[in-house]
């Protein structure tokens, strides 16, 4: 009986970890972030940061205690050190799709890396066709209008 | 399996398949050995948006070699490097060869690139003139579809054309445009389209129009950009025999010195031996000369077509600096393919006697990826991390300077006392890029990097240290051409002096570099050595 | 003019092609007509060959060649009088005697007035370089490769009446009524056949499988047809074989858009639209406003070994092989000149056939806007990758899962039947069956039935 709860018990944790990663992003990062991305860095972490789960929950409570849905509206709020180096990491792993800036880091994405949204209406994802045969380099958007993503 | 074959061609890149087809097309037989694998396009794109960011600068990252058929490679030291500069040549042992991830440039010579001691009283001529090239040129144009401006002031070298390029230009994006604005307004200087191996805006040779994905350099990810990759089926469908995973080590030696067969490693290590009458050996201007050299027989105690000595020796490259520079104002590159516009003009002069000439590129790298780093260094979060990556992305340029460099025969290939996974030794080579290009870096492209850093409004322009350049993968010059025996290895044909049946075609037989990127040109001498080929076979 | 002096005048007008010099504007409106008619798209092999012939025509019956119709007085219809070349493309009825085979739509051509079929005599006799040179025979498996046996069909099914305008509709219903049914042979490729390869009429632009791809349901159903389309949608399809949003034209609508339809007058194409979006609604299962973006990609990004579902592995396929233009999302790109895979046609139901054949054969059109191209993967030599059965299936079902109406399958098998050119029809066994059962009986009950239903027909 044990032997076969333990599965079940592990995948729930997996999924509690999941959601509480995915949380603790949506608040670290303003845009649409897929589910399935998330689950590849949040186990990852648990890898990598033996306290994970206490990490996303202090984070998720600096939030809440500003009442921040907001990265901006809490960011100040995380205390330097393992904390907020923790957060960027989260930020860094969403924007860069890696791991690490090193060449033999974990990729987690690609083509949902946020890294390339920015800039998503004047430069194509690498690989990803942009426009129509020779029909580019036409439009210029200005400097300060963002995309949505 | 194959034991013999009217023509063997060793190698499946740009020239080796160029050639192959032109011997299919006048009805002779012909075999294909590759010491590499036969991967597809989508394998290699998949390996590419696999790669963690980091690694994704390198080209070669997304190519792993073979154990049996190493080349270049991180974490590998397949090629020893010897000498004051470091040689890193990012070739690739696949079938298909390096085309796989060139940018596409196909600068011509020019008449005077070719002319550099009787004009400059520096380095080689050639064994012939530009106007015999010309012909060859066009039917390499034509050959790899190769895009180019229409407009005479845009061409190069700016000269009347014999045919026009088979298609117009591909667009250039914003940041291009504007960087070409702005060099004709405050310097005079005419950045121009790249002319290059893409179908710009039509299929062409039955391979879809660019795109624009802007992946060019590693891999053309729908085969808009020609690779050989992208003839060997149809060579096939024209009766060629392709043999992959086929690493030939020795080219064997018969009566009267011609050659009569080489030998290969399949990746089981066991040995092949393989008969023919014609023999191409196109496997680049590094595995080249060094098959040459691993190849000493009896008769050829210095290596095979080694009587001058010259084997491996004059290596040469586009010895690289670059740029990059932050603008106060957008400029918006990325969009279209890696490598789109450059400025040539800046590489002829009578200042050759002195120095290296140089050209400028502009690369078209989106540039994100190499923004990353300093724009999550910067400490930003939320919108204003938004508006670092966009800042940073468009308000980047990257602009390299390219060098010629003059054949030097201590640059040199040897046999290193390293073996590879077969037991074959590995390539040595000394490098040093010389005082011509060094006096060029200092008194004459850094100071025009400069001027161009000012004119685009850069605020953080750096000078190039002297004593640092990285490898083009341009590898010239190490099975050199000439009219005299004893100072080449082959002759107008890229045939070897001392070995009828035996032609050394590619960037090994150039004898000068100029600053323009080198497969056109090795194209282009494939289809000369071809048609000799072709007249000799006929004839026999 | 009586059947006798009409006769006489084709003869006359005939024994005097060779001297005789039609018009230029007579010989420019039968150009038109052969363009409404798209006789290049199946007589011309070599590009450079027009109307020269070796085209192959995948039937289900077998390969039928179609043949030189340039004016070669040795290998083409040069010797032909006005009144033989009516008979072939009305009747389906060679110079000879000898009966066409259907792959011909003589059937729909039948509806082309006597004018346009003497500008495109005149057309084929002074507008076209000769060739002189042989095309490839046609041999097809018994009996069908006994050409009379085509005069029992033809009494059955064939329908000599030119077009005649409905006086209750508009004149631009009835022009776009003529071109649909007579030159522009829609219903050729778009009616689903009986068991005899003859059109269901009571299936008119239902959708029919045509060789490897599926001519889909152009009824005016709002679902399963394209009666959602606005009158400028169908327009712009038809002048380039793409309407945005939901569908693009492959395989042989591809040639009919490149070779036809875009070198038709805004008004014709406008006169085909009105015409067609009248075609009575024949229900079918939704096809556009299907799917969604997405991907798959974290089940194998950046892992060396993935242990892929079924789904997953088809993403992958999906990925290496199609996302470089078509999206990581399916989304295509920004101006939709490569198209997103979600509202569109070909991930749902019988498109998923177009589907799998636009894989393996890629698609080709040229039209005065561009050469559309996507690259086979197939075995071509230009193969972009050469994806076997079961990788295509994988593929397909992906998309059609994700993309798609979410329950579309398809087999290895069935991608092995599109790879072979599309399902052969049973009729080939079912008739040398029948054959080696009686020949006399059923050439009795056959004689019998034509003569029941021939009466009829005249009755109705």
């Amino acid at each position: 009986m044990l032997a076969s709860a333990m599965p079940s018990f592990t995948f729930a944790a997996t999924q509690d970890i999941e959601s509480r990663f995915m949380g603790a992003s949506q608040l670290l990062v303003n845009h649409d972030l897929s589910p399935a991305v998330g689950a590849r860095i949040a186990a990852f972490a648990q890898a990598s940061y033996p306290n994970l789960g206490d990490m996303l929950d202090r984070i998720t409570e600096t939030a809440a205690t500003r009442g921040a849905s907001r990265v901006e509206d809490f960011f100040d709020a995380i205390p330097e050190g393992e904390l907020r180096d923790f957060a960027f990491w989260v930020i860094s792993a969403w924007y860069t799709g890696s791991s690490s800036g090193d060449r033999d880091a974990t990729l987690f994405t690609y083509e949902e890396a946020l890294l390339y949204q920015p800039t998503i209406d004047m430069v194509p994802i690498p690989t990803f066709g942009f426009s129509a045969p020779n029909a580019w380099g036409n439009d210029l958007y200005p400097l300060t209008d963002l995309p949505r993503f | 399996m194959t034991s013999s074959s009217q023509v063997i061609v060793v190698g499946t890149g740009v020239v080796g398949s160029v050639i192959a087809e032109h011997c299919l097309d006048a009805g002779l037989e012909v075999l294909m050995i590759e010491a590499g694998p036969r991967v597809s396009r989508a394998q290699i794109v998949e390996n590419y948006r696999n790669l963690p960011l980091g690694a994704k600068p390198d080209a070669t990252a997304s190519y792993p070699p073979a154990d049996w058929a190493p080349h270049p490679f991180h974490g590998l030291e397949h090629l020893e490097s010897t000498g004051p500069n470091k040689y890193d040549p990012t070739y690739i042992r696949y079938a298909g060869g390096s085309t796989w991830h060139w940018a596409g440039t196909s600068w011509r010579l020019t008449p005077e690139d070719m002319q550099l001691r009787s004009r400059y009283g520096v380095g080689r001529d050639w064994a012939f003139d530009y106007e015999t090239l010309d012909p060859y040129y066009n039917m390499t144009e034509r050959k790899l579809g190769i895009c180019g401006p229409a407009d005479p002031l845009d061409q190069w070298p700016r000269r009347d054309r014999s045919m026009p390029y088979p298609m117009p230009h591909l667009p250039l994006s914003q940041g291009e445009r504007k960087f070409t604005e702005v060099m004709q307004t405050k310097l005079g200087l005419r950045n121009v389209p790249v002319a290059q191996a893409r179908n710009s805006g039509m299929p062409y040779d039955d391979r879809p129009a660019c795109c624009a994905n802007n992946n060019c350099v590693p891999v053309c990810p729908v085969g808009a950009k020609y690779d050989a990759a992208t003839s060997l089926n149809r060579l096939e469908a024209k009766g060629a025999t392709i043999l992959d995973n086929s690493v030939v080590y020795r080219v064997e030696t018969g009566e009267g010195n011609r050659i009569v067969a080489v030998h290969y490693y399949d990746r089981d290590k066991t040995s092949h031996r393989v008969t023919g009458e014609h023999f191409v050996i196109a496997c680049n201007g590094v595995e080249t000369p060094r098959l040459m050299l691993m190849s000493a027989d009896d008769r050829n105690p210095n290596g095979i077509a080694n009587s001058s000595d010259q084997v491996g020796r004059n290596m040469m490259d586009h010895p690289q600096q670059g740029y990059t520079f932050t603008t106060t104002e957008p400029y918006w590159l990325g969009a279209g393919p890696v490598v789109n516009s450059g400025i040539m003009e800046t590489s002829q002069g009578d200042f050759r006697r002195d120095h290296a000439a140089v050209y400028f590129r502009l690369n078209n790298f989106a540039r994100n990826r190499d923004i990353a780093k300093r724009a999550m260094a910067s400490g930003k979060v939320g919108r204003a991390l938004d508006e670092e990556i966009r800042r940073l992305t468009a308000t980047s340029l990257n602009v390299v300077a390219a060098f010629e460099m003059l054949p030097d025969p201590n640059n040199r290939l040897t046999l290193s006392a390293q073996k590879d996974w077969l037991g074959l030794p590995r390539p040595s080579v000394y490098w040093d890029v010389g005082d011509y290009v060094r006096r060029s870096s200092v008194e004459y492209s850094n100071p025009l990097a400069q001027r161009i850093a000012e004119a685009v409004g850069a605020t953080d322009f750096k000078p190039a240290s002297p004593e640092k350049f990285s490898t083009s993968k341009h590898i010239m010059g190490g099975t050199i051409m000439g009219n005299d025996a004893a100072t080449s290895v082959v002759d107008r044909h890229s045939r070897t002096h001392d070995h009828a049946n035996l032609y050394l075609p590619g960037g090994g037989a150039m004898a000068s570099t100029a600053c323009g990127n080198s497969t056109i040109t090795m194209t282009a001498m494939a289809f000369m050595a071809a048609e000799a080929l072709v007249s000799e076979a006929k004839g026999a | 003019m009586t059947m006798k002096t009409t006769l006489a005048f084709f003869a006359l007008s005939a024994s005097m092609a060779a001297a005789q010099t039609f018009p230029d504007d007579l010989v420019e409106r039968g150009r038109y007509v052969a363009t409404a008619s798209d006789c290049v798209a199946c007589h011309t092999g070599p590009e450079d060959k027009p109307f020269g012939g070796n085209h192959r025509i995948a039937s289900p019956v077998g390969d039928i060649w179609a043949t030189n119709i340039t004016p070669s007085t040795t290998h083409g219809i040069g010797n032909y009088t006005e009144q033989q070349f009516s008979d072939a493309v009305r009747r389906g009825i060679r110079a000879d005697g000898a009966n066409l085979y259907p792959a011909m739509p003589y059937t729909a051509f039948a509806r082309i007035t006597d004018e346009d079929m003497h500008a495109l005599y005149a057309y084929f006799m002074q507008g076209v370089e000769p060739i002189d040179e042989p095309s490839q025979q046609t041999a097809l498996a018994f009996p069908f490769g006994l050409r009379f046996s085509m005069m029992g069909w033809n009494l059955l099914f064939a329908d000599s009446a030119t077009h005649q305008d409905d006086p209750a509709k508009s004149a631009e219903w009835n022009r776009g009524a003529y071109l649909a049914e007579g030159p522009g042979h829609c219903s050729t490729c778009h009616t689903p056949r009986g068991m005899l390869m003859q059109e269901d009429g009571g299936q008119y632009l239902a959708g029919a499988q045509v060789g490897p791809w599926f001519a889909p349901n152009i009824t005016s159903d709002k679902a399963g047809g394209i009666g959602s389309w606005r009158k400028d949608e169908i327009v712009a399809y038809l002048a380039t074989g793409r309407a945005e949003g939901k569908s693009q034209a492959g395989g042989s609508m591809a040639e009919a858009v490149s070779h036809s339809f875009s070198k038709l007058t805004a008004d014709d194409l406008g006169a085909i639209a009105t015409y067609i979006m009248d075609v009575p609604a024949i229900a079918g299962p939704a096809r556009f406003d299907l799917g969604t973006a997405g991907n798959r990609t974290a089940e194998f990004r950046g892992i060396a070994d993935p242990d892929l579902t079924d789904l997953g592995a088809g993403a992958q396929i999906y990925s290496a092989n199609c996302a470089a233009c078509h999206g990581y999302d399916g989304q295509g790109t920004k101006d939709q000149y490569y198209p997103s895979l979600f509202n569109n046609s070909d991930t749902a139901g019988k498109g998923a056939n177009n589907f799998v054949a636009a894989v393996l054969n890629g698609v080709n059109r040229k039209t005065d806007q561009g050469h559309v191209f996507m690259p086979p993967f197939g075995t071509q030599t230009n193969a972009f990758n050469s994806l076997d059965d079961g990788e295509v299936a994988a593929l397909t079902n992906y998309a059609m899962n994700q993309f798609g109406d979410g329950v579309t399958t398809v087999s290895a098998e069935d991608v092995a039947t599109i790879r072979a050119g599309g399902p052969t029809s049973n009729m080939v066994k079912v008739v040398q069956t029948l054959i080696a059962v009686g020949a006399a009986l059923v050439a009795v009950v056959l004689i019998a039935t034509v003569i029941v239903l021939r009466r009829r027909k005249r009755a109705a």
